[in-house]
């Protein structure tokens, strides 16, 4: 039987993430979102506590954490805000393919100085002609002696505004479909590298997310990951490292849903008691406790499964199907328990609903999780 | 400069507090027990002064059971302590001050040191009695509510300022000495991952406490309340302003005694 | 059960500091008539004569300059020996950096047991009983301080001002003590505290605040004066920044915020939940509104209600009176 309890480093981990989270973000939370600010002040501080770069080792100057040490650590930075750590945590999924494909001069190249000092990384896969249909970019890498050209655009890219690293998927050739998908590592310096401007987001407004075009840029092959057609396998498997965390950060959110709309009812008061001895207001924060702990339960499951060396695909897409989906039915309860007040921006519970929607869509839509869960499933049955 | 630095496990700053099943003091169950407050500024402290003197060390050291005691010190050299001593005791007496000064004395006797450190007072009990006590018992010279502590390398001496109701008083002795610190040079530093991670394999000496003789002076905790409920305002009854803001000055000061 | 009772005073000015006055209130309540004061350096001499005027009969000075600006250590060592002298089972300290810094250093040195921030003392057998805040104020302990010797530190004005009491009094020099504390420390200068500057929202003792039902941001003056005669922070609720008397760093409440004082005083705040979350947690809230089932007084320990622009100034004279600002 598994231990559900924590080591101390793990307890450690997380209440270093804790303190950081209540006392350098949760203060700014509200400003952000409100003005669509970018806290780079903030950001900084998370690096120089070693809480970006969470998955790269630590010869290479990361935090070198398992999966579970970096869910404890995102559930509790994403308690004080979804959008600043969804900034946070993009550097994990930019240089994750690094640590899955590329080879050992290319980590040494990339890695090391990349951690040394700040500094942000996009991961560049989602494309206006489709997000869910990976397979699908247009996005093309041409082959031009040392060099591959790239051309084409991605779009909802997290921090490319800021960003001096890019992970870009493009296509070697269309005509092989997701066979032909390359991946390159793309410092913002090259020339024709052009991200947008950031976009104006329902939620997660602290993090900033833009187009980013490709105008021929030249990037040499010596920053290829992997060979030519290994880019969509290499996207799939970065993606089942990095799916389990964003179960961690929808559950942060649902927690922070949670407890404020616990402690809500007990002080505000409606036919003389307090709201939580009306049962309707009990049996929504008992549907809300549920699904908070299923949510941390399926992710840290998640994540010890992959952590001992699984894939882990399966449990994976549950945790972030499932803890999104909580985050949302968590953050609408906690809006409907506040009443009114959960309607006026000047309560916290209206942007934990904006900054749970968009962990149903990103890093997987839902859909497509389903379909992954479905088809997980069915191989056992086969 | 050999800097030791006392630092006392406290419980987390916005524990929910509840008294114990006997009535005498806070529960500990499910007490998280940290570094905190004063104790920090001292960590602190002595970081900036090992930091500005190039060969310097600090050497926190803390008194209680385990595993709190353990814990806190382990918190202290994640922020850059270079060596830790745990005095184990029981909890009774790692928390009341001039119990620990008592059982602490022995081992910082045998810690070569210019300067011992620690904060105005506890979060939790706030006396500020451990440092006069201690300076005492080592032999040394003792002053609280420190700031801005310096050392003057060309007089060879520590140059502070106290804070007192006169003013701001300037201070100047030679090591070693006691320092009750209530306020550091900056803000205290925040451990980072890579050295939380490390501090918790770092070596913590462990050390019997000196032990009180049998008819040592003891303060023994009675009871622990807390406030009780608010059940609505109790409505002053006054037919002049006047006579309003005489019962309610009365009132503050011999019900409620918080009146200046 | 009277104990003999040293009061150990502090002199500003050539006066005894309020602190050692309430010492004394205390040192004769568990001392009955043989309470002791003691006095240190020679400026403190006249100060032998208010210890009488109190009804102390007896006080030891040493008055040889040792003891002007001294470190603590050789204060204690002072006190220990005024104490022997004395006879006494008990020195009592006022809650100054002063009283506060002898304590434990005394304590250490005399073979007390010890304890600073007293809100009640008893002489109880074996020992006194005493309570103190913990916790931030945020509960009470009672401990039992057992032993031949106790050394207590009051919490600053939890006790009241004794009234006078005159006796004839005699002043006994005492002896300096030969040996000097080796490598003590000395003071090099003072500067005066900086008048005006009151202290900050999060970190005061008392907040007073003001909503809407002082109705103009002029009359918001009202707040702020009596917060000065108390030494208080001043403190504001949302209606009152949103409209623009004050500026939003006054704001208490929910989206402001939070204090948790040892006095709140809220003045013409209605007391919506909003405001509450931020100063609930205060130890003594009191609430001064013209009506009567506002919600503050749910919430608030002690409420008048009234027409707070009599009320108000009428509390601001009593206070002014009562601390001798004139």
């Amino acid at each position: 039987m598994p231990d559900f309890s924590l080591t101390p480093e793990q307890e450690s981990l997380r209440d270093a993430a804790r303190k950081f989270a209540r006392t350098e973000m949760a203060p700014h939370a509200a400003e952000c979102d409100r003005a669509g600010r970018f806290p780079e002040e903030i950001y900084r501080k998370a690096f120089d506590l070693g809480l970006m770069n969470l998955n790269v080792p630590a010869d290479f100057g990361g935090s070198g954490l398992g999966v579970l040490d970096q869910c404890l650590i995102v559930e509790e930075l994403a308690y004080a805000c979804g959008g600043m750590t969804t900034s946070i945590i993009a550097n994990c999924l930019a240089l994750e393919p690094i640590l899955l494909g590329g080879t050992a001069e290319q980590k040494e190249r990339f890695l090391r100085p990349f951690c040394a000092q700040y500094q942000l990384a996009s991961f560049c896969l989602t494309e206006p002609s489709g997000g869910s249909d990976a397979g699908g970019l247009k996005t093309r890498a041409r082959r031009d002696g040392e060099d591959y050209v790239l051309s084409g655009e991605k779009c909802f890219i997290t921090n490319a505004p800021h960003a001096s690293l890019y992970t870009v998927f493009a296509t070697v050739d269309p005509e092989r479909q997701h066979r032909g998908i390359t991946a390159f590592v793309v410092p913002r310096a090259t020339a024709g590298v052009l991200p947008g401007k950031d976009e104006e987001k329902m939620g997660h407004r602290a993090s900033s997310t833009s187009t980013v075009r490709f105008e021929d840029a030249r990037v040499p092959a010596a920053n290829r990951l992997g060979a030519e057609g290994e880019g969509f396998s290499l996207a799939m498997r970065t993606l089942d490292q990095t799916r389990t965390p964003i179960g961690a950060l929808a559950t942060g959110i649902a927690q922070a849903a949670l407890d404020h709309a616990a402690g809500y009812s007990l002080k505000r008061q409606t036919f003389g008691k307090p709201i939580a001895e009306h049962q309707a207001i009990q049996i929504k924060l008992a549907n809300m406790a549920q699904a908070v702990h299923a949510a941390r339960l399926l992710t840290w499951h998640a994540a010890w499964t992959i952590d001992r060396g699984g894939k882990g695909t399966l449990e994976s897409s549950i945790a972030k199907c499932f803890a999104s989906d909580a985050a949302l039915d968590v953050a609408d309860e906690a809006i409907q328990t506040f009443g009114g007040y959960g309607y006026m921006k000047e309560y916290p519970v209206e942007k934990l609903l904006r900054d749970a929607k968009l962990t149903q869509i990103y890093e997987g839509a839902n859909e497509i999780q389903r379909t992954v869960i479905a088809r997980e499933l069915l191989r056992q049955y086969a | 400069m050999e800097i030791v630095v006392c630092v006392k496990p406290v419980p987390e700053p916005d524990t929910r507090l509840r008294a114990s099943a006997n009535g005498t003091g806070l529960d500990p169950e499910g007490v998280k027990f940290v570094l905190a407050g004063y104790d920090e500024s001292a960590v602190e402290q002595a970081l900036l002064l090992k930091e500005s003197l190039p060969g310097s060390k600090v050497h926190a050291v803390s008194v209680g059971p385990a595993p709190r005691a353990e814990e806190v010190l382990r918190a202290a050299i994640a922020l850059g302590c270079d060596l830790a001593t745990w005095v184990e005791a029981p909890a009774e007496v790692g928390s009341e001050p001039i119990a620990a000064a008592r059982a602490i004395a022995p081992a910082l006797r045998t810690i070569p040191h210019a300067l011992v450190l620690c904060g105005k007072q506890a979060g939790d009990d706030e006396s500020g009695l451990f440092s006069g006590a201690l300076g005492e018992w080592l032999g040394e010279p003792d002053f609280g509510y420190v700031i801005d502590l310096r050392w003057d390398a060309a007089s060879a001496r520590f140059r502070f300022q106290r804070a007192s109701e006169a003013g701001l008083e300037r201070w100047e002795c030679p090591p070693p000495c006691v320092i009750a610190l209530q306020q550091a040079w900056n803000d205290p530093r925040t451990a980072k991952l890579p050295a939380i991670l490390r501090s918790r394999k770092a070596p913590i000496a462990r050390v019997a406490a000196g032990s009180p003789t049998g008819d040592a002076p003891r303060s023994v905790a009675e009871t622990f309340e807390l406030p009780a409920p608010r059940t609505g305002a109790r409505m002053i009854e006054y037919a002049t302003p006047e006579e309003a803001a005489q019962r309610l000055v009365k009132i503050l000061r011999e019900e409620a005694k918080v009146f200046p | 059960m009277s104990r003999h009772v040293l009061v150990v005073g502090e002199v500003q000015s050539g006066h005894l500091v309020g602190a050692s006055r309430e010492a004394v209130g205390v040192a004769r309540a568990l001392g009955g008539g043989s309470a002791v004061g003691f006095l240190g350096g020679a400026a403190s001499r006249p100060a032998a004569e208010e210890f009488a005027r109190l009804g102390i009969g007896l006080t030891l000075l040493r008055d040889d300059g040792a003891l002007e600006a001294a470190a603590p250590a050789v204060v204690a060592r002072a006190a220990k020996l005024g104490a022997e002298q004395a006879g006494a089972s008990v020195v009592v300290l006022g809650g100054t950096t002063f009283g506060r810094d002898l304590a434990g250093r005394l304590a250490a040195a005399w073979d007390a047991a010890a304890a600073t921030g007293v809100t009640e003392v008893a002489a109880v057998d074996g020992g006194l009983r005493v309570r103190r805040p913990v916790f931030g104020g945020r509960a009470t302990e009672t401990r039992r301080l057992e032993g031949a010797r106790q050394v207590v530190a009051l919490r600053p004005h939890a006790f009241p001002l004794p009234a006078d009491a005159p006796v004839a009094g005699t002043v006994e020099v005492l002896a300096a003590d030969g040996r000097a504390l080796p490598s003590s420390g000395q003071r090099t200068g003072i500067d005066a505290v900086a008048a005006g500057a009151g202290p900050s929202l999060t970190d005061a003792a008392i907040v007073v605040s003001g909503g809407r039902g002082l109705k103009d941001p002029q009359s918001f003056r009202l707040v702020e004066e009596l917060a000065a005669a108390l030494g208080a922070a001043v403190g504001a609720s949302r209606a009152v920044t949103d409209a623009g008397w004050r500026p939003s760093s006054f704001q208490v409440g929910q989206t402001g915020r939070s204090v948790s004082p040892q006095l709140y005083i809220a003045v013409g705040i209605s007391g919506a939940i909003q405001h509450l979350v931020g100063m609930v947690s205060s130890r003594v809230i009191v609430a001064i509104n013209n009506d009567a089932s506002a919600p503050i007084f749910r919430v608030a320990d002690y409420g008048i209600a009234g027409d707070l622009f009599q009320i108000v100034p009428a509390l601001t004279a009593e206070v002014r009176r009562v601390r001798g600002l004139g």
